[in-house]
């Protein structure tokens, strides 16, 4: 019996799967350090290609009885982690080429993680989203404790663990009861079920289910990982974790919301709101008396993930996919803001030797090029036009004013609250960039910035002005990502 | 449900059975065996390796050797719901497998040539 | 056999893991902890499974099984490079991020 396999429809993940083998094997029998980096960039690129093979087919398929679906979703979804993968690699080679811990393995270690996320979103099943999940997460716990001689990466690392590993069980607890009730572990399935008259315990599953989630994409009130790790990783990493490993939880979560606990809104509408509320509000306080620059972006990665939840939370009340799209919108524009914001603080330090936001006084006059590219992130993120967090924020304003009842617009006049909060620590980097003297003693000139570096920084600010100033780009894709194929 | 005893009753034969060729080895052992106690022999690894302090009595080094083993040995989990299918599977499952079974080596591989299998 | 006494047993080693996992401070005791979770969701997995006949609950105790073996072998080499730098299995003296 063979069974057909349609292996156009995961070709990307196959030619993934087979740079990994080849990054390993070419760590192991040659000393040219630079080939596994190489072969990493180039494999990462080359499994872009089927993605546009399979966009330009169009056809939605099916397979292993629905639990791995390629439609305009999943196409959308893995050409934007392909794409933030390959800026992590541009931000890695140096800061790893350069540190004292140079190892093959970490090109392995990221692929890896990028091999679960370019799975997750096509994952339509209980199992392979858990399976995918974890494929995502274990590689980080080790990336996170990279510099191992570190005791606060080895802290970064084991917070990260702890946490992640028991986020993981109650999400399984959760699954375990919704497989229990629905009988059936395809998310489909479980949509038929909850359209139906569901127990209690159905609410108490989804309740588990999205515990874990929560833990995941570090909403508040289980966030408080997330900035000790941000901190104590290498910075690189925490680019990949705040963008890569954050917008694939968030992926798990629509898809699981849209596809599977749907019609029980009742079950998940008010932990949603619950989360966003608390994401927004706690997320920016927070980040408002940070003094360190990662500790601050961390804060404020919880936050804007409040805000990629605000329209989860609404989308009962909204009609047609407005909710679904603003969220894809939100997690694309936030990856190229992030990874930017990420990348100039990784430019800047190789210049202060620092994260304290104070060591960046003065940072315009005497390198205007990252100085300018970190305003330009940094506004983005607080949203202000014509950049393109504007656009991401506008789509989230959008669908909540198109549920209309009044626990969306109450979460809407908290989201409007907060980008006002927002607006303060971000515009106070940015004061410090141009307007502070420079403090005594920081020696601010240093050799070239590496060229993956200057590259990734370009790139993304060039997609914040472009999609800022012709957002219809992303709209579009928001729309193809949930056309019938 | 008596059915569904029964089959546990075949379990239970084989514990007591179990336990009845355990007491009788050791007690056999007792009976024959000289008894000089000294102090060399209440040591964890008679062998000399001396036991890291603050994990019970357990070497740290062994921990390399207790995850390959783990990992391996958990993979066979996927390996006997295959075997047993393995007929209808055909060759498509036979390459399957392989694949599967050549990855998985190649983490051995790894782990050998980085030197992790000698002992430090 | 009835359900609830599997379901029973499950939340109950559910309970008891996730108390070691807050309460315990030696890290092998907290990674033991997570893997006692991980079985109650197995348990509950299996029961399911074998009462309403439907296959796909073994298979995701399976994955479960694996994934928790990787999970373990990551946290015990985490928990084992922390004690090669602190001296100490006690995870309470790995306090140096705050915020």
């Amino acid at each position: 019996m063979n069974p057909h396999v349609d292996f156009h429809a995961f070709a990307p993940e196959i030619v993934l799967t087979v740079t990994i083998v080849a990054v390993l094997i070419a760590d192991l029998f040659t000393d040219d350090s630079k080939l596994p980096a190489r072969i990493a960039a180039l494999g990462v690129l080359g499994s872009l290609v089927p993605v546009l093979t399979l966009a330009v087919d169009g056809q939605t398929r099916s397979l292993f009885g629905g639990a791995f679906v390629v439609d305009p979703f999943s196409l959308v979804l893995t050409g934007f982690f392909l794409v933030a993968g390959y800026v992590t690699l541009l931000l890695s080679f140096d800061y790893i080429g350069e540190g004292d811990y140079y190892q093959g393995e970490f090109y392995v270690l990221l692929l890896t993680s990028l091999l679960g996320m370019i799975v997750i979103s096509s994952a339509r099943d209980l199992i392979s989203i858990f399976v995918a999940l974890e494929t995502i997460t274990i590689p980080t716990f080790v990336l996170a404790g990279w510099r191992k001689h570190d005791t606060k990466s080895n802290e970064a690392s084991l917070k990260y663990f702890l946490i992640g590993v028991l986020s993981s069980a109650v999400m399984l607890y959760g699954m375990s009861l919704v497989f229990g009730l629905a009988n059936s572990t395809v998310l489909v399935d479980i949509h038929k079920y909850a359209s139906g008259h569901t127990p209690a315990l159905f609410a108490v599953a989804v309740f588990l289910t999205l515990v874990g989630f929560a833990f995941k994409v570090s909403a508040v009130p289980f966030h408080f990982w997330a900035p000790d790790t941000y901190e104590g990783a290498p910075t690189p990493v925490t680019a990949f974790l705040s963008v890569a490993s954050k917008a694939g939880g968030f992926v798990a979560l629509l898809t699981i919301v849209r596809l599977g606990f749907f019609p029980s809104g009742n079950s998940w509408q008010p932990i949603l709101w619950v989360l966003a509320a608390a994401s927004m509000t706690l997320g920016n306080l927070a980040a408002l008396r940070q003094t360190n620059i990662v500790r601050m972006l961390a804060y404020s990665s919880i936050a804007q993930g409040g805000f990629i939840l605000v329209p989860l939370a609404v989308a009962g009340d909204v009609r047609g996919n407005a909710a679904w799209q603003a969220v894809v919108i939100y997690i694309l524009i936030y990856g190229a803001m992030n990874l930017g914001a990420f990348a100039a603080v990784i430019a800047a330090a190789r210049r202060t030797r620092s994260a304290e936001i104070s060591r960046l006084a003065g940072f315009g006059r005497t390198n205007p090029a990252i100085a300018v590219m970190f305003s330009v992130f940094l506004f983005s993120l607080a949203g202000i036009p014509p950049l393109a967090g504007w656009f991401a924020k506008f789509v989230m304003f959008r669908a909540v004013f198109d549920a209309n009842t009044t626990v969306a617009v109450v979460l809407g006049v908290i989201a409007a609250v907060n980008s006002v909060i927002a607006f303060f620590y971000y515009s106070g980097v940015v004061r410090r960039l141009w307007f502070d003297e420079p403090a005594a003693g920081v020696e601010l000139s240093s050799p070239r910035l590496p060229v993956g570096l200057s590259a990734a920084m370009g790139l993304m600010t060039a997609v914040i002005l472009v999609v800022g100033v012709y957002p219809q780009f992303f709209a579009r894709l928001g729309e193809i990502a949930f056309q019938r194929g | 449900m008596t059915e569904f005893y029964r089959q546990y009753l075949s379990v239970a034969v084989l514990i007591g059975a179990a336990a009845l060729m355990f007491g009788a080895m050791l007690g056999a052992g007792r009976l024959l065996r000289p008894n000089r106690p000294q102090p060399e022999k209440f040591i964890t690894y008679e062998a000399g390796s001396d036991p890291v302090g603050g994990w019970g009595q357990s070497n740290v080094r062994y921990y390399v050797y207790a995850l390959l083993f783990v990992m391996f040995d958990v993979e066979a989990v996927f390996i006997f719901p295959w075997a047993v299918n393995l007929k209808s599977l055909g060759v498509y499952g036979l390459i399957e497998m392989a694949v599967f079974i050549i990855v998985l080596t190649l983490g051995l591989v790894y782990a050998w040539r980085k030197g992790v299998l000698r002992w430090a | 056999m009835q359900l609830n006494e599997f379901l029973i047993l499950a939340a109950f080693l559910f309970c008891t893991g996730a108390y070691g996992v807050l309460a315990r401070r030696n890290g092998v005791l907290v990674l033991m902890s997570i893997e006692l979770m991980l079985n109650a969701v197995n348990i509950n997995l299996v029961a399911f499974s074998a009462f309403t006949k439907n296959v796909s609950g073994q298979i995701f105790a399976l994955f479960i099984i694996t994934i928790a073996a990787a999970e373990v072998g990551v946290g015990l080499a985490i928990v084992l490079l922390i004690y090669r730098n602190l001296h100490s299995p006690d995870l309470d003296e790995v306090d140096q991020l705050k915020g």
